[in-house]
Parts: C-alpha cells; sequence; structure tokens
C-alpha cells in the first residue's frame, strides 16, 4: 500500500457548497499525496479551493465526496469529536490570524493541545519547544505583550510541539510584513530539513512558495499543476498564467 | 455614521434584545414607582408620606438596581464591539465616528425600550396604586394622579444613564491602535478606573452606615418602622457596591478556588478564564450578587418583621399590609434581577463565540468546552453567592438586632440556601443555554 509511505493523501476529494441552482463546487475530485517530510505549498487564485482543501484534511469541514488518509487511515467519516481528537492529536495547525488564546501566555499556549488531551508538556519539552522558534524568554507573555511574527512563532511551537503526522499552515505569513514573513518561512522550513515534519501551507504569496519542496496548483476546484523545486518568479509567472485560465473558464 | 448605527442593529439582534430587555423592564419599574410620587403631590397628610416613601425610598433602592443593571448591559455589548470597532478604525473611521455609532446605536435602543416601558408603567403604576388603597395603606380620598410627567422622567433617566454607560464603555473599544485591537480582538485588561473603585466602596460605606444607624439610631425609635427604613435599602446598597468592583473581587476570589475545578483540559481553562478576564465574567458575577443580597436580605427582613411584630408594637395593625407590599415589590425587584442573570449570563457567552471556535480549531471537543464554561459559570455563582450572602448581611444582621433576635435571624434561614440555588441555577443554565452551539 503506496498509502504508509504518505503522512497525507486526498482521494477524489469533492466538497459542494449550498445545493440546487445556487451550489458552488468547491473541490472537484482532487487526488493528492503528500509524502513524509516533504514541504508542498497549495497555490491558485481566490476561489480555487485551497482553503477549503485544508479545512478538509483538518476535519474541519467534512467532503461531499472523497477520502482523507492521514497516515494510512481513512478519516473521513469520522464523526465530530473522532475528528476533532485528531485534530489535537496528529495534525499541528498554523493560521493567518495566529489564534492565540488571549488569556493564556505563551507556554500555556503551547502546552494547550496537551492539556485538552488530559497530558501535560514537561518542562524540558517545552523550553525545546519555545527554544526551536526563539522565544524561550517569553514563555510567561501574554501573546498581547507580542509581536505579530512573535505570536505566529508561538504557533508554530504550539503545532509543532506534538509532533504531528502533518503541520497545515493557513496563509501563514499573510498578517506579517515581509521580512518577518520570512523568519516564520525559514521557520517551517527548518522543521521540515531537522524535524523531517510533513508541511502543507496554503499562500497566494510566490515568495512563501518558493521555501517549499513542490507547489501544487489549484483552479476551480481542480488541481491544475505541479512545480518542483520552485522559485518565487516561476512560481509568480504560473500564477499569472492561472490567473488567465480562469479568465477564459468564465 | 447614523446609517451603519442602524444597519449594523440589525445584524447584532441578541445583542440589541439584550440592551432592549434591560431598559424595557427596567424603565417599566422605574416609572411605575414614579408615578407614586408624583401621586403624592395631591395627596394629604399620612397617604403623602406613605406615597413618598413607596415612590422616593422603595423606588429609589429600585431605580438603583435598574439603573445599574442596563448601564451593566450596555457596558457588556459596548465590549462585543472591540473587533468591529477596530476593523472601521483600520479602514479609515476616526475613534470618534466609532464611538458615535456605538453610542448612538445604544440611544436609539433604549429610547424605544424606555418608551415602551413607560407605557406598560402607565398600566402598573394605577395597579399599584389601587393595591396600596386596597390594602387600606392609604385611603380612599387620594386619587392617582402619575402622568406623563412622571413616565418621561423615569424613561429618560433610565435612556441618559445607557447613553453615558455606552460613551464610557465605548472609549473602551476604541481604546489603543486600531490595528492592534484587530489583531488581539481583544484588549488587554487593565485595572478598574479610579472612579468605579470609588463608587463601589461609597456604595458598599453607605449601606454599612446604614446598618449601624439602624442598630443605633432608628432600632431605639418609637416607631417600629423607622428601623426597616435605614435597614431595608442596606442589603440592595452593598450589593451593588458589591457589583460595581465585581471584576476586582472575582480575579481575587477565584484565585483560590482554582483547584476545585480539576486539571482537565476544561478546568484548565476555565481557572486560567476566570482569573485573567475577570472584567468579562464579572457581568456575570454582578447580577448574581446584587440579586442574592437585596432578595436574601429583604425577605430575612420581613420575616423578621412578621415574627417581631407585636413584641415591638403595630398600634395601628398595619403589619401584614406592610409585609404584602414588600413582598410584591421584592418579588417584582427579585424577577427583574434574575433577567439580569440570564441577560448577562447568555450576553457573555455570545461574546466569546469567536474565540470557543478557536479553540473547537485548535483541538477541544465540544464537551470540553460545554464542561469549561459550565465551570465558568459555576465558579461565579459561587462567588457571587458569597458575596451576595455577604451583602444581605447589611439589613437582615441590624434588623435581627433592633428586633431582640440577636445577630442571626431566628428563623427562614432557609431561605438564603433557596435563593442561592436559584441564582447557580439561572447563571448556569444560561450559560448552558448560550454555549449550545459553540463551534462554527
Amino acid at each position: 500500500m503506496a498509502d504508509h509511505t504518505h503522512a497525507l493523501a486526498v482521494e477524489g476529494l469533492t466538497k459542494r457548497h449550498g445545493s440546487g441552482a445556487g451550489a458552488v463546487d468547491a473541490l472537484v475530485g482532487v487526488d493528492l499525496s503528500f509524502a513524509r517530510g516533504t514541504f508542498t505549498a497549495i497555490m491558485g487564485p481566490s476561489g480555487s479551493g485551497k482553503s477549503t482543501l485544508l479545512s478538509c484534511v483538518a476535519g474541519l469541514e467534512r467532503p461531499t465526496s472523497g477520502r482523507v488518509l492521514l497516515e494510512g487511515t481513512d478519516v473521513t467519516s469520522w464523526d465530530e469529536a473522532r475528528r476533532t481528537r485528531m485534530r489535537r492529536d496528529r495534525i499541528g495547525f498554523v493560521f493567518q490570524d495566529f489564534s492565540l488564546i488571549p488569556y493564556l501566555s505563551a507556554a500555556e499556549n503551547v502546552a494547550l493541545p496537551a492539556r485538552l488531551a488530559g497530558r501535560r508538556v514537561g518542562a524540558e519539552a517545552m523550553r525545546l519547544a519555545l527554544e526551536r522558534v526563539g522565544l524561550q524568554s517569553r514563555a510567561g507573555h501574554l501573546p498581547s505583550a507580542l509581536s505579530g511574527g512573535q505570536q505566529q512563532r508561538v504557533a508554530i511551537a504550539r503545532a509543532l510541539i506534538g509532533q504531528p503526522a502533518v503541520l497545515l499552515a493557513d496563509e501563514p505569513t499573510g498578517a506579517l510584513d515581509s521580512a518577518t514573513a520570512r523568519d516564520v518561512l525559514a521557520l517551517l522550513r527548518s522543521a521540515v530539513d531537522e524535524l523531517r515534519q510533513t508541511t502543507v501551507m496554503v499562500t497566494h504569496d510566490p515568495v512563501a512558495a518558493s521555501y517549499a519542496d513542490m507547489v501544487v496548483f489549484l483552479v476551480d476546484g481542480r488541481v491544475s499543476g505541479r512545480m518542483t523545486a520552485p522559485t518565487a518568479d516561476a512560481v509568480a509567472a504560473q500564477l499569472a498564467h492561472l490567473d488567465q485560465l480562469t479568465g477564459v473558464a468564465r | 455614521m447614523t446609517a451603519l448605527a442602524l444597519r449594523s442593529l440589525r445584524h447584532r439582534l441578541p445583542a440589541v434584545a439584550a440592551t432592549f430587555v434591560a431598559a424595557l423592564l427596567g424603565t417599566a419599574m422605574m416609572a411605575s414607582f414614579a408615578t407614586l410620587l408624583e401621586s403624592a403631590g395631591g395627596a394629604s397628610g399620612e397617604d403623602q408620606e406613605l406615597l413618598i416613601i413607596m415612590g422616593g425610598v422603595v423606588g429609589g433602592w429600585d431605580a438603583l438596581i435598574v439603573l445599574f443593571s442596563v448601564a451593566s448591559t450596555v457596558g457588556i455589548i459596548a465590549d462585543q464591539r472591540i473587533r468591529e470597532a477596530s476593523l472601521l478604525r483600520t479602514i479609515g473611521a476616526l475613534p470618534r465616528q466609532v464611538r458615535a455609532m456605538i453610542v448612538y446605536e445604544a440611544a436609539v435602543v433604549t429610547v424605544v425600550a424606555a418608551a415602551a416601558g413607560a407605557a406598560i408603567a402607565s398600566i402598573g403604576g394605577p395597579a399599584l396604586f389601587d393595591a396600596l388603597q386596597r390594602g387600606n395603606l392609604i385611603t380612599s380620598s387620594s386619587t392617582y394622579a402619575g402622568g406623563p410627567a412622571s413616565l418621561l422622567a423615569a424613561a429618560g433617566i433610565v435612556a441618559l444613564v445607557s447613553t453615558v454607560a455606552a460613551g464610557i464603555s465605548s472609549r473602551r473599544a476604541t481604546r489603543g491602535p486600531a490595528a492592534f485591537s484587530l489583531r488581539q480582538a481583544e484588549v488587554p485588561a487593565r485595572g478598574l478606573r479610579w472612579w468605579r473603585v470609588a463608587i463601589g466602596v461609597g456604595l458598599v460605606t453607605s449601606g454599612l452606615v446604614s446598618a449601624v444607624i439602624t442598630i443605633t439610631v432608628t432600632g431605639k425609635s418609637d416607631d417600629a418602622y423607622a428601623a426597616m427604613q435605614t435597614s431595608g435599602s442596606a442589603s440592595i446598597v452593598v450589593g451593588v457596591g458589591l457589583a460595581t468592583l465585581a471584576p476586582l473581587l472575582l480575579r481575587l476570589l477565584a484565585r483560590p478556588l482554582r483547584p476545585l475545578l480539576g486539571g482537565s483540559g476544561s478546568g484548565h481553562l476555565a481557572a486560567l478564564n476566570t482569573t485573567r478576564r475577570a472584567y468579562l465574567l464579572a457581568g456575570m458575577l454582578a447580577p448574581v450578587i446584587v440579586l442574592i443580597s437585596g432578595a436574601v436580605g429583604t425577605l430575612l427582613m420581613v420575616g423578621i418583621d412578621s415574627r417581631t411584630l407585636t413584641a415591638a408594637g403595630d398600634p395601628e395593625g398595619v403589619g401584614d399590609t406592610i409585609t404584602t407590599i414588600n413582598s410584591v415589590v421584592l418579588g417584582m425587584v427579585c424577577l427583574f434581577a434574575a433577567i439580569m442573570v440570564v441577560n448577562a449570563g447568555v450576553a457573555v457567552v455570545s461574546q466569546r463565540r469567536p474565540e470557543l471556535d478557536r479553540l473547537w480549531r485548535l483541538g477541544a471537543t465540544s464537551d470540553q468546552l460545554r464542561t469549561s464554561i459550565v465551570m465558568e459559570a459555576a465558579m461565579v455563582a459561587a462567588i457571587g453567592i458569597l458575596l451576595g450572602l455577604l451583602g444581605s448581611t447589611a439589613t437582615a444582621v441590624p434588623y435581627s438586632i433592633v428586633r431582640h433576635e440577636g445577630l442571626i435571624p431566628n428563623g427562614q434561614l432557609w431561605l438564603a440556601p433557596l435563593i442561592a440555588g436559584l441564582a447557580a441555577v439561572l447563571a448556569v443554565g444560561s450559560a448552558w443555554g448560550a454555549q449550545r452551539r459553540p463551534a462554527r
């Protein structure tokens, strides 16, 4: 079974929002697999289904049809509670808005998924997790006392500490300035290189995509192309091309 | 900004409903008492005195609870708008414009609600007057003379207080740089403002002074009801005072109680939320304190009164009637306070929807979120019960001493657990109801 070599795979993934004449197909039969220890960027114009794909993979939304396989296990039909536990235990999530809990300190935010699972994070593990993102001196600070880049690094530490099967990042640099964004991207890259952390990142930024091993382009809910060893310029050129494609399609 | 305020009203019905209900019922009660005061003008002798006491003194305590509740509800609602306020500012709205929008909205809702409340009072006022007359507290020679003046005055005061409260809260929503609060969706907690601490401490002190005066001065008076006039309001005044200080008291008192929540994920969240976000949950704590303090204090007083009236001397034989009136008034006040507990519980939990959604995305199960919210509400209820019972002693203890029952009243002590239980059920129940579907 090829599945076992993949941290994550989706087969025939379709997601339809609404019904009848007003129905919108966000994803149409998407097949993708993500090998362990790889960094993949998902790109495409607005409305191409990037974020829906991530939501379906994370169990935030249930696909209309198709399968999501996490480490070879079909999680598609799992109920709400089971998908929540999967998200907590097997998936690390980094959001554009950081999604830190405002009344928890940096360290408490990092420890939160484990606490929700009824576990505690040891002092040494916490020290290492914060050290990895360069925030060991900020453990006790509340998010309001941290800069945007620091908050996103806390969120990355939170996503990594559980050694998830896959780290999903939804526009992780969307709310950051370009210098801070580069730090955050370098951090994600180092997690892939040093921890062999499988990472899937949705982005619209060609520079961000250039940190990945491979770029998958989505157009109108379908995979329209792939690029390995991407550079920012090549990605930008391809995106411009995709915009033309969607223009023709409509 | 006016058009924006009106449009935004339509999109935030639950929040608008909370303000509307508080202002409607509050005005209905306040204006009913105000008509008695207006009727006193045309009455003579003892009738006039009684109408002034009912309208002015009893109505005054009632007004205190009403105005506090309206201001507190408007405050909770304005706090919900920090993110929206920041959003408007990032697209170019001046803080002044955003504040104007929040104030204008509160003003529109409360003016409409207060007008409707005054209409209810135009029926409630005569009914109250009629009850007093049938109870022989006032003679049949006096006639009801409540009119637009008292109704409008009460409605105007409610609308004014609500607008001023919105003005104060709107400053909180527009403080600090826009982008910062947009990212946080929450302005970092800060201590209570000095004027709020001053008001709280002032109210508690004045309640305690009433208690001391009851024991040392009015309790020794020949008039059996002199003591009731000074001690009756003490528990309400102390209760409102403690409620004004609620954020501070919650932070202090929740800390030692934290271990009770246990080490589960839900308990962990509830423990940190109650202490670090005391200013938010204080909106829920305040009406619980007022309800318990006012209800337990006054009910115990009425109980003591009916047991000891004969001994204290009741030359005019009005004891039963006064008990009846006390019960009616108290029933209204309790009902109002109970509605405020539910109102605040729902508003506070609804405000947290984005945060609950965030926790769900991070892997908190719906059960965990539910448990966490219920634990918080239970903690808030427990602290509210403690503070409320403390406040109730400001009325019960002096009155008990004056009527020779000692420090602790001789009977009806079951009232305390009964009302406390009721308040706990309301607080936890409303939080439970509001969280039904926290995720998405």
